[in-house]
């Protein structure tokens, strides 16, 4: 039989299996964690920084990423306390004003409480989450796309920048990206981006799966306006 | 090299070794430090060679080249044995001089004796040098003594002693106990106790196990491992191999920066030494512990110093760090527990091993113990390498060490632990530098850079400097890293135009926060420290940069002009002729004036003025 190990989740006394990382387990027990990088099924890097809880370690609470973070016997988890959300909020805030024309990444700025940015738009093109990286690297092992450079010159591309005959065309990358949908406005051109706030779909690639969502209460937390517009 | 099989043989081999020296020799100490060389070593060591070949006196005058001393303000430096005479930015044209007066005459060449900067005084011995006796050279003063490329002059001056005595009369378990008692702290900057990694990793059960020395030392101005690579690099490995027995390990690596080519050959050379004589390899010293060590070249990524990201690249893998939520001591290279230390943490352990825990917790202060080795560079007299013990004032360091103020202006701040570390001001200058005094101060001592900035310093633009670095050096995987010091660059920026806004500061303060809190590895975690620092002490030069519009330092172009008194111009034309951009103009014998839209601020007009006629404003 399968390993279980006891965690606690913003109270919640839950026995996950053992080996799992503590998003997939609070996704798997119905307490909704805001994330962009994870996709199930693909490896974590923890990478957009958006699925951040605290773990307490010796009774001092430690920010860390709930996707790369494994369940330990007697792990305290709390997903949605002040100081959690308005660290997640800025995140999001980061991210939305990088990529302003993707509608995963407006959806999870909106939920997680973002109205406006007090930076200048950048509208780029790719969020860097790595999760064509990984799909390409760590599932269907083609090993056909990368990370490039460091720092501001990271970017995802090819081996030596040409589409090499290894690429087993499955589309996968292109799937994933969480770019590949415009936000519901339509796309907006440089100078004139805006938080739109509008949107209440999923942020898992699974949007498209009707009642997928659990309306959880912990929603609230994180200003998610699914919540709202449902009242 | 004759393999030395048991500790007996490295004791009787040691004793041969001092039976040979002769204290008496005359013996022409030449720092062939990284500095030095720069400096114009090598030609200098060339002409003494030829001198001495000239004159016959190859025999009687032993020469040694070592490692740094230092002093690197003043090199090349040469020292003459036994009478410890000290000669400063010797060139090769000196050499005959030298050779003639004080190795064949005794006499000293006064010109090129050292001239103490504040009291102006002539100082004819090594040791009576201020800068170098408001020091504790614990582990600098070895350098000084040893030529790096040769295991026989380590073992006579003590070398492999440490490992010895391990071996032969101590349990693993002695050896974390002994570390422990003195209360060693990893010096790479973190300040994490070095037992308590060692502990973890050997009471975490595996079949392999690795010992790591970090020298990927990657901060802008600090060069101490680099010294002692290139200096000692015996000392790192018999460290390391006395950490390997007592963790448990059967392989280590040397990290080592490729941009530290000297560092690599002298560390090449001495592991290869070390495995003839038997000190590494299979059955060391004849104790059945088999260890061996590897050198593994970084490509120069800053990151590369973080452990994580070190062991990836170690891997083969790409240089980026990992979550840290399992430690590297439990699960570190290829998964293995893995204990890494910096250089100089490593070569403080024969020490403590032939001295003793007592006597190196006797140095230090409460919170930190022993020795520290500090980059000293900036606006001060003398720039180099210091040894303090822990717990020395900063202005014990800033003036009695590096002799104050450099051209006469007034030191404003010191910043410490390099781009991760964080400005003080000076009346932070009382207190002690140790790990825990200066991170409650905002700062740190990180692997221990220590810049010393005048008022013409302006500190927005400092900050600036060091999130430009940490942009680039930023490994880009994670957001608030990637993502937010690129944003606080930005505001940055607008504020040193002087296109700043009143409420940047907090966009600054909450920024700086996030990416603190939720930064995947330790470089985005202390990313902010910069910025946060120069906020905390120097928050009315924010100000003024953005309701003013002034840069107080003159610093930011954009925001100083340049302006010539007309009482004071005497129209010689100097700066009319200098200025690439000519933007000065007035007829000879006539007061000059600037126009301000061809002026790019370059400051080349006022470096010229010999009449004082051109201020920044």
């Amino acid at each position: 039989m399968e390993k279980r190990v006891n965690i606690t989740i913003d109270g919640v006394h839950i026995r996950a299996p053992e080996h799992t990382s503590v998003l997939d387990t609070a996704i798997e027990f119905g307490i909704c964690i805001p994330h962009l990088c994870h996709y199930p099924g693909v490896p974590d890097i923890g990478a957009c920084r958006l699925c951040i809880v605290e773990n307490v370690v010796r009774g001092k609470p430690r920010v860390t990423t709930s996707c790369t973070l494994k369940v330990r016997e007697g792990m305290e988890i709390h997903t949605n306390t002040d100081r959690i959300q308005q660290l997640r909020k800025n995140v999001a805030e980061m991210l939305v004003a990088e990529a302003p024309n993707s509608k995963a990444v407006q959806d999870v700025a909106v939920r997680c409480g973002v109205t406006d940015v007090p930076y200048k738009f950048h509208n780029e093109e790719c969020v860097l989450c790595g999760r064509c990286v990984r799909v390409c690297n760590d599932v269907w092992q083609a090993k056909a796309l990368g990370f490039v450079g460091r720092g501001r010159d990271r970017h995802v591309a090819f081996p030596f920048e040409k589409k090499p005959d290894f690429c087993k065309h499955c589309e996968s990358c292109v799937d994933l990206c969480p770019m590949n949908r415009t936000p519901c406005p339509g796309p907006m051109k440089k100078g004139e981006e805006f938080v739109c706030g509008q949107c209440e779909s999923q942020l898992s690639m699974a949007e498209d799966v009707d009642d997928s969502c659990v309306w959880c209460r912990l929603g609230d937390g994180f200003g998610c306006t699914r919540k709202v517009q449902a009242q | 090299m004759k393999r030395i099989n048991t500790v007996e043989e490295l004791e009787s081999r040691r004793d041969t070794l001092l039976q040979e020296q002769d204290s008496d020799t005359l013996t022409v100490t030449l720092c062939g430090g990284t500095g030095c060389r720069a400096s114009g070593a090598d030609p200098v060591m060339d002409a003494l060679q030829q001198q001495l070949k000239e004159k016959g006196l190859q025999d009687r005058v032993s020469v040694q080249v070592t490692g740094c001393h230092g002093f690197c303000e003043q090199g090349p430096i040469m020292v003459i044995d036994p009478e410890n005479t000290l000669y400063c930015q010797v060139t090769e044209n000196d050499v005959p001089e030298i050779v003639e007066k004080t190795i064949e005459n005794g006499e000293k060449v006064d010109r090129l004796l050292y001239r103490d900067p504040v009291s102006d005084e002539m100082i004819e011995k090594e040791a009576d040098i201020p800068f170098y006796k408001a020091q504790d050279r614990v582990l600098l003063g070895d350098n000084r003594r040893l030529t790096p490329g040769n295991i026989d002059d380590y073992i006579a001056n003590g070398g492999y002693a440490a490992l010895g005595q391990v071996l032969n009369r101590m349990t693993p378990e002695e050896v974390i106990g002994e570390i422990k008692n003195a209360d060693l702290r990893g010096r790479g900057g973190g300040g994490f106790p070095a037992a308590r990694k060692w502990e973890t990793c050997r009471d975490t059960p595996s079949a392999h196990k690795y010992v790591i020395c970090n020298a990927d030392e990657g901060d802008p101005g600090a060069y101490m491992d680099r010294s002692i690579l290139e200096g000692n690099p015996h000392a790192v490995i018999e460290g390391m191999i006395i950490g390997a027995y007592a963790v448990g390990a059967q392989y280590g690596y040397i990290y080592v920066r490729k941009e530290y080519p000297l560092a690599v050959s002298h560390t090449e050379q001495a592991v290869k030494q070390a495995r003839e004589a038997g000190v590494l390899g299979e059955n060391i010293l004849g104790s059945g512990f088999s260890f061996d060590v590897e050198i593994a070249r970084g490509a120069g990524a800053f990151v590369c110093g973080e452990s994580t990201a070190l062991m990836a690249s170690v891997e083969g893998k790409v240089g980026e760090p990992r979550p840290k939520d399992v430690h590297t001591v439990e699960a570190g290279l290829w998964n293995c527990p893995t204990t890494l230390n910096n250089v100089e943490t490593w070569v403080n352990v024969p020490h403590i091993m032939n001295k003793g825990a007592n006597w190196f917790a006797s140095k230090g202060n409460e919170s930190s113990k022993g020795t520290k080795i500090f980059a000293l560079t900036g606006q001060v007299k003398n720039t180099g390498l210091v040894e303090v013990d822990m717990g020395t004032s900063l202005n014990d360091i800033i003036y009695k060490i590096g002799g104050g103020p450099h051209n006469g202006a007034r030191i404003k701040a010191v910043q410490t632990g390099g781009p991760s570390g964080g400005c003080l001001p000076e009346n932070k200058f009382d207190l002690p530098v140790d790990f825990d005094a200066l991170t409650e101060a905002g700062s740190m001592v990180g692997s221990g850079g220590m810049v010393v900035l005048d008022e013409n310093t302006c500190m927005v633009d400092v900050a600036k400097y060091f999130l430009n670095f940490l942009q680039e050096e930023s490994c880009g995987k994670c957001v608030p890293c990637r993502v937010g010091i690129g944003r606080m660059l930005e505001i940055l920026t607008d504020i040193t135009e002087g296109n700043g806004k009143p409420e940047d500061l907090d966009v600054l303060e909450q920024l700086a926060w996030t990416i603190s809190e939720t930064s995947l590895c330790a470089l985005g975690k202390t990313a902010p420290n910069p910025v946060v620092s120069t906020l905390m002490y120097f928050r009315e030069e924010y100000e003024k940069h953005i309701r003013d519009h002034q840069c107080s330092a003159g610093v930011c172009r954009n925001l100083v002009e340049y302006r010539i008194d007309p009482d004071r111009c005497t129209g010689c034309g100097a700066c009319l002729k200098a200025c690439p951009h000519g933007a000065v103009e007035g007829e000879k014998k006539q007061v000059h004036t600037i126009k301000q839209d061809l002026c790019e601020k370059c400051g080349i007009c006022k470096n010229v003025c010999k009449f004082d006629a051109i201020s920044v404003q």
